[in-house]
C-alpha cells in the first residue's frame, strides 16, 4: 500500500526546503553585504545563479565518479532533511534518529570530495585534504556536544527531545546545555563552511578548493545541495537547542536567528589556517564540551 | 540529448528546453561571474568596483576564481605573448556561454605600448572580444558602463563571442599559431603538467 499522504508531504517539504535554503543563501550574501556597507544582491540571487548554471551549454565531465559525487551529496542532504522533525511533519523516524541525522549531515562533504578527487586537479586535492582534516578536527567537540544533550534528555529520538523541551523548557535554559550549544555553534560554523573555518573553499587561496573543476550542471546540483544542507543544518540546530517548532513560521524564525549568529561571526573573523583550526577545535571547544558532559552526568 | 565528444566534453543541445531560453538569458544577464585575469594595470580598478562605493554585487556579479564556473572573462590591461597563452588556455577552459570584456586601450590597439616589440596589439585577432572599454585607465564608472553594455548585449543575443570562436576556430587558431609557432599547446601542457 502506498502512503500518498507521506509522499505528498515529502515532496512539499523538499520543495519548501530547497526554496528556503536558496533564500537563506541569499540572506547570507545580503547580510554580509550590508555589514560591509554595500547594497548587496537581491535575496533570490542564488536562484538566478542556479538557473544560469543549469542554462550552460556544455559541461565538462571527468568520468563516472565525478558525475556521481554531487548526486551522492544531494541525496545525503535530502536523506538527512527527511529525518529531522520539521515543525509538525515527522516524516521518517527511527529509535536513534539523532545519530542518523548527525552523521548524514557529514556525508555530503564526503560526496563532494569523492567527485573532486576524481577530477585530478591539484587545487581539488588540497581542498579535499583540508576538508578531511577539518572533519576529523570537528568530530570531537561535535560528539561531545551531542553526548551532553543525549545524557541530559535521556533519549536518542529527535521527536522526544522536542516534546521534552516543550514540557521542561528549551535546552538553552539548562546551564550545561548552554555550554554544549556554544560548542555546537562553533562546530556549526565549520559545517556551514563559513569563516573562520572556510578553509575548505578558501576562494583567494586555493581557488574554490574541491569545487574548482565543477561547472555548469554539476555546479547547479552542488548549489541545490548546499541550499538543502543549509536548511537541514539550521533546522537541526533549532530542534536540538531551541525547542523545535510547532509550525513552519516558528521554525523559520528560529532558523533565521541561528543563521544570523553564523553570519555575524563569519563577517567579523578572518580565516584560520588549517593547523590553527585543528588546534583550536581540539582545545577550546573540546574543553567546553568535556565540562558540559561532566555537568550532565 | 547529450553526446560525449572525443575530447571528453559533453555538449548539451537541450532542444526540448528552447522554451526556457528567455529565462536562461535573463539569468545569464543577472548573474555574471567574473574570472579576472589581472594583467597589467587594470586589475587595480576591480577592488573599487567590488567594494562599497560601486558594489557590482547588486547586479549579481561575483568574482569567481574558478574558470569552470565563470562567465565573464575580464582582461584588464596590456597582453604580452606570454600572458596571451594563459588567456587562451583559460578561455578554452571556461564553459559556453562565455563573454570577454577587454578593459583599457591596450587590448584594443596596444595603447601606450603601440611600438613595443613584446605586446599583442590587437587582442581580437586571437580570441573574440565582446565588449571593449577604451581609456587609459578607464575609471570604475566606465567599467560599470561596459558591464551594463555587456548585460544589454547578452539580453538581445549579440554577445556571441563564444559562437564566433567555435565557428571561426580555424581563423583564430591560425593567428595563434602564427604568433607562438605550431604545437605550442602541447609544449605548454608538457611544461606545466609534467605527468601527462
Amino acid at each position: 500500500m502506498i502512503d500518498w499522504k507521506l509522499i505528498l508531504e515529502v515532496i512539499g517539504i523538499l520543495l519548501y526546503a530547497t526554496f528556503m535554503g536558496f533564500i537563506f543563501m541569499g540572506i547570507e550574501r545580503k547580510a554580509m553585504a550590508r555589514i560591509q556597507r554595500r547594497v548587496g544582491p537581491p535575496l533570490y540571487q542564488p536562484i538566478i545563479d542556479t538557473l544560469k548554471l543549469l542554462g550552460k551549454k556544455e559541461s565538462i565531465s571527468h568520468g563516472f565518479i565525478y558525475d556521481f559525487g554531487p548526486v551522492f551529496a544531494l541525496g545525503a542532504s535530502i536523506a538527512a532533511l527527511l529525518f529531522i522533525p520539521i515543525a509538525n511533519f515527522q516524516l521518517f523516524s527511527s529509535n536513534a534518529d539523532l545519530i542518523v541525522v548527525a552523521y548524514l549531515l557529514e556525508v555530503p562533504m564526503l560526496g563532494i570530495m569523492l567527485g573532486a578527487m576524481s577530477s585530478g586537479n591539484p587545487f581539488s586535492a588540497v581542498g579535499v585534504q583540508r576538508g578531511l582534516l577539518t572533519m576529523v578536527a570537528m568530530q570531537l567537540p561535535y560528539g561531545l556536544a551531542l553526548i551532553a544533550l543525549i545524557q541530559h534528555w535521556g533519549t536518542f529520538k529527535l521527536s522526544e527531545i522536542v516534546a521534552l523541551q516543550g514540557a521542561q523548557g528549551w535546552s538553552v535554559t539548562v546551564p550545561a546545555l548552554l555550554i554544549a550549544m556554544i560548542v555546537f555553534d562553533i562546530v556549526f560554523q565549520a559545517m556551514l563552511g563559513l569563516e573562520p573555518f572556510d578553509i575548505i573553499t578558501a576562494p583567494a587561496e586555493i581557488s574554490m578548493g574541491p569545487m574548482v573543476e565543477y561547472g555548469g550542471k554539476h555546479a547547479a546540483i552542488l548549489f541545490t545541495q548546499h541550499a538543502v544542507q543549509i536548511f537541514a543544518e539550521t533546522a537541526f540546530f533549532a530542534v536540538l537547542f531551541l525547542g523545535g517548532a510547532s509550525n513552519l513560521l516558528e521554525l523559520l524564525i528560529k532558523q533565521i536567528a541561528v543563521l544570523f549568529i553564523a553570519i555575524f561571526v563569519a563577517s567579523i573573523y578572518p580565516r584560520f589556517t588549517i593547523d590553527q583550526a585543528a588546534k583550536f577545535f581540539w582545545k577550546w571547544p573540546t574543553i567546553l564540551g568535556i565540562i558540559a558532559v561532566l555537568l550532565t552526568v | 540529448m547529450s553526446e560525449i565528444g572525443n575530447d571528453g566534453v559533453i555538449s548539451y543541445e537541450l532542444k526540448e528546453f528552447k522554451l526556457f531560453e528567455p529565462l536562461f538569458k535573463w539569468a545569464r544577464k543577472k548573474s555574471l561571474w567574473i574570472v579576472a585575469f589581472c594583467t597589467g594595470c587594470g586589475g587595480i580598478e576591480i577592488p573599487p568596483l567590488a567594494t562599497a562605493r560601486y558594489d557590482f554585487e547588486r547586479f549579481g556579479i561575483m568574482p569567481n576564481p574558478s574558470p569552470r564556473m565563470g562567465d565573464l572573462f575580464l582582461i584588464t590591461g596590456y597582453v604580452t605573448p606570454k600572458t596571451l597563452k594563459r588567456i587562451i588556455i583559460t578561455y578554452e577552459m571556461m564553459q559556453d556561454p562565455k563573454y570577454i570584456l577587454a578593459h583599457g586601450s591596450c587590448p584594443i590597439n596596444g595603447g601606450v605600448y603601440w611600438d613595443s616589440y613584446n605586446v599583442v596589439k590587437q587582442l581580437d585577432r586571437y580570441i573574440p572580444v565582446d565588449v571593449a572599454i577604451a581609456g587609459c585607465m578607464p575609471r570604475p564608472e566606465a567599467v560599470m558602463d561596459g558591464i551594463m553594455e555587456m548585460m544589454r548585449r547578452i539580453e538581445d543575443g549579440t554577445a556571441d563571442g563564444w559562437k564566433r570562436y567555435r565557428e571561426n576556430y580555424e581563423y583564430y587558431r591560425r593567428n595563434q599559431d602564427e604568433l607562438f609557432g605550431e604545437g605550442w599547446r602541447e609544449k605548454e601542457a608538457r611544461r606545466w603538467l609534467a605527468w601527462i
